[in-house]
């Protein structure tokens, strides 16, 4: 050691020991500062301690809390260290067998010391893996029938339906987990029917989906869609956007036709009187002892399967669309009648019906003759008259077009005669359904022979569905002058018979329409007074 | 009059030959809340509901051999409905380990004119009691809590005397033979309702000596 450090050590021993009163003063106060310091510190441990403690029971309670949340509106239950939720249909009375069990799980080791997520939810669930997602039963009505190879893989999404403000994460993935499984029992269900009832042409269920053949030369597919987790956006994006073919009502119906078949199945659960027979149809059981006839049984058992109802849903949507488009396909094409078709708001899924009324423009008071009710099934159409006659006819287009065109000639000849009546004519002649003439591949040809007030010119109407009017004026004998030469009835008594017929060039006529043509025409030959 | 010759083949309800599968124990009445309270929490979520049932026990002695027994049951709560006529076979010996007890069961819903059918039939009632309780159902399972009453002048159901202080439980599934997965499930549900009660396969034929 170096001497001058050793003597240094001595100079401060002795200088600390000349002045110890104060030294003594400073190191007890140094002491009880660093005591004091201590407390002070260990009082601020002991805070940070009880506010992180308070932190973590505040969790626990927001935990806890959720839960209750949770328990309030869906099933709980406690297995080993576990907690257990049923998001199933079961207690609603759905058969599927998939056991729907999610997990609750608690979310609460998130570091504190980081900001914590907006969205952070003590509580979290864990749902089966093949629930995840969401998914859609797609119902579409197609023309063609597409290639065997392209079935069963359909895979067309649609944007995740956005979450309700305020709705709890673990809510909407609950409700998103349970709509994945009733749109796979509805799925199921289907195509187990799909399988088990015979049709003429056999339903085909391949893969994700149902084809069956409502009308020849149409097909209605039913599919599962079901995207999971994230990989969709990807591979939805670069497939072209297709027409939207969906048929959203019937998506509807299905959703609503399980839950239907659940409560059927609820309230058929009847506890049975006396308590040992067997579980059980109670009316069934009525059946032997009040010896039910076959009919009152099977009425009893009527069970239509959902595809079956669904497919008489496709087949009257398509005929109801069909007929609007054949009804505004004429309308739009033929100009003269006027045809217009009042649809009524209120309808049946396998029902509904339209108006339809024929009229001239101008002349809708006085030329009312057709109006037709048609009643749209599910198979075929049936027209009411307005005099009460039914007709029925088939799902095919043509017939419908067919028959309405030929209400629109017949129109024509009506409109005639009741414009006679206003115009003050006689009507001598009156035929629906003329015999004479060339065939009408559409319909009959209809005719109206109509005299002048004073009896001088007659006018005769022809009116085929195909080969459109002939107006034929028939002039008094006197007028014609072809007749003049080698007429052998020169008395003047003969003048007021009829003379020979005329045909009156139509298209040259002035009118917008066939009546207003007719009109100008029944002036014209009416003598002025 | 003689009693027509008691048919000796084997009776069957139909194509389809049911099997009921049982369990049975009994509890005191004072534990009944505690069991129904556990019921209503493992059985199916319905409204718990309470029966009052009549039954008649008929039998048919032949020249030798056991009598044929035959029960008919009515309700008494709900006295529209048809009564309920019940063969029951005996208990199938055999799998010793099999968990529940096995019989031919064959049920026939009747119209209410049955005691007179079955009296012109030569059967002779036996005896008859008056069941009330609570039924519970657990998927095809049937729980049973039945209080047993004497019936102390015949055909009046009015005036009646309980049996005993307690409560006779029976747990019960009707399935085609052969069916064991449903006394396994029956073991599992019985397992559950311990130590309320101890439901066991229980052979009648044997208790009766």
């Amino acid at each position: 050691q170096p001497l001058k450090y050793k003597y240094d050590s001595i100079y401060k021993w002795t200088w600390t020991y000349n002045r110890s009163p104060q030294v003594l003063q400073l190191i007890s106060k140094k002491r009880s500062l660093s005591t004091a310091a201590a407390v002070l510190l260990r009082g601020a441990e002991k805070l940070s301690k009880s506010v992180a403690e308070n932190m973590e029971n505040r969790r626990q309670r927001d935990f806890n809390s959720e839960l209750l949340r949770l328990r309030s509106q869906w099933k709980l239950r406690k297995v080993g260290d576990k907690i257990l939720g049923d998001l199933s249909y079961r207690s609603a009375g759905s058969l599927f067998p998939h056991h729907g069990t999610f997990e609750v799980i608690k979310n609460t080791d998130i570091d504190l010391d980081k900001k914590v997520p907006e969205d952070y939810c003590p509580l979290n669930v864990q749902i089966p893996s093949d629930l995840e997602g969401s998914a859609y039963i797609k119902v579409s009505i197609q023309k063609q029938a597409p290639d065997i190879g392209d079935l069963g893989t359909i895979s067309l999404f649609r944007r995740q339906p956005k979450s309700k403000a305020g709705a709890q994460p673990w809510h909407v993935k609950l409700e998103a987990a349970q709509n994945v499984l009733l749109c796979k029992e509805i799925f199921a269900q289907l195509s187990r029917e799909a399988v088990q009832i015979k049709s003429q042409i056999p339903h085909i269920v391949v893969k994700n989906q149902i084809i069956s053949q409502p009308f020849p030369g149409l097909q209605l597919s039913i599919s599962l869609c079901h995207s999971s987790g994230e990989k969709k956006s990807q591979r939805a994006a670069p497939e072209k956007p297709k027409a939207d073919d969906h048929l959203y009502v019937l998506e509807h119906n299905l959703h609503q036709m399980i839950r239907e078949f659940h409560k059927q199945q609820l309230s058929s659960v009847l506890m049975p009187h006396p308590a040992t027979a067997p579980f059980g149809h109670k009316r069934l059981r009525l059946a032997g002892p009040q010896a039910y006839t076959k009919a009152q049984i099977s009425s009893v058992q009527q069970g239509q399967g959902l595809l079956e109802k669904i497919i008489k849903q496709a087949k009257h949507i398509f005929l109801r669309s069909r007929t609007a488009r054949t009804i505004d396909s004429l309308a739009s094409r033929i100009e003269d009648p006027q045809i217009q078709a009042h649809w009524s708001n209120i309808n049946d899924v396998y029902e509904s019906s339209v108006k339809v009324l024929i009229t001239s423009q101008g002349y809708e008071q006085i030329c009312k003759s057709i109006q037709l009710q048609l009643n749209i099934g599910v198979e075929q159409i049936r027209v009411v008259h307005r005099d009460g006659r039914v007709v029925t006819l088939s799902h095919q287009e043509q017939e419908l077009q067919d028959f309405l065109l030929s209400q629109m000639s017949q129109h024509q000849v009506h409109a005639v005669q009741q414009l006679a009546k206003v115009m003050g004519w006689h009507v001598l002649s009156f035929s629906n359904h003329v015999g004479l003439g060339s065939i009408e591949s559409v319909g009959n040809a209809s005719a109206v022979t109509v005299a002048s007030p004073n009896g001088d010119y007659a006018i005769s109407v022809r009116n085929g569905p195909e080969s459109g009017c002939k107006v034929l004026v028939q002039f008094p004998r006197n007028q014609s002058k072809e007749l003049q030469k080698g007429d052998v009835v020169l008395d003047s008594k003969w003048s007021h018979l009829r003379g020979p017929y005329r045909e009156v060039h139509w298209s040259k006529m002035e009118g917008r329409n066939f009546v207003y043509k007719m009109e100008l025409l029944m002036a014209a030959l009416t003598p002025a007074p | 009059m003689e009693a027509p010759p008691v048919t000796v083949m084997p009776v069957t309800g139909g194509t389809i030959n049911m099997m009921e599968y049982l369990l049975q124990g009994s509890v005191l009445d004072q534990a009944l809340d505690s069991l129904l309270h556990r019921l209503r929490g493992l059985c199916d979520n319905m409204e718990p509901e309470t029966f009052t049932d009549h039954e008649l026990v008929y039998l048919l002695k032949g020249q030798q051999g056991n009598p044929f027994i035959l029960r008919a049951r009515r309700s008494l709560s709900h006295p529209t409905a048809p009564w309920h006529l019940r063969y029951l076979g005996q208990p199938e010996v055999g799998d010793k380990s099999r968990h529940a007890l096995v019989r031919n069961c064959v049920d026939v819903a009747t119209s209410h004119s049955l005691p007179e059918f079955l009296n012109e039939m030569g059967f002779r009632m036996d005896h008859e009691f008056v069941a009330n309780g609570h039924i519970f159902r657990k998927g095809a399972m049937k729980v049973v809590v039945t209080k047993l009453s004497r019936i102390l002048v015949p055909g009046n159901t009015e005036n009646i005397e309980r049996l005993s202080l307690s409560y006779l439980v029976e747990l019960s599934v009707l399935a085609p033979a052969g069916q064991d997965t449903v006394s396994e499930d029956m073991r599992s549900f019985a397992e559950q309702l311990k130590p309320l009660v101890h439901l066991e396969k229980i052979d009648p034929s044997k208790q009766r000596h």
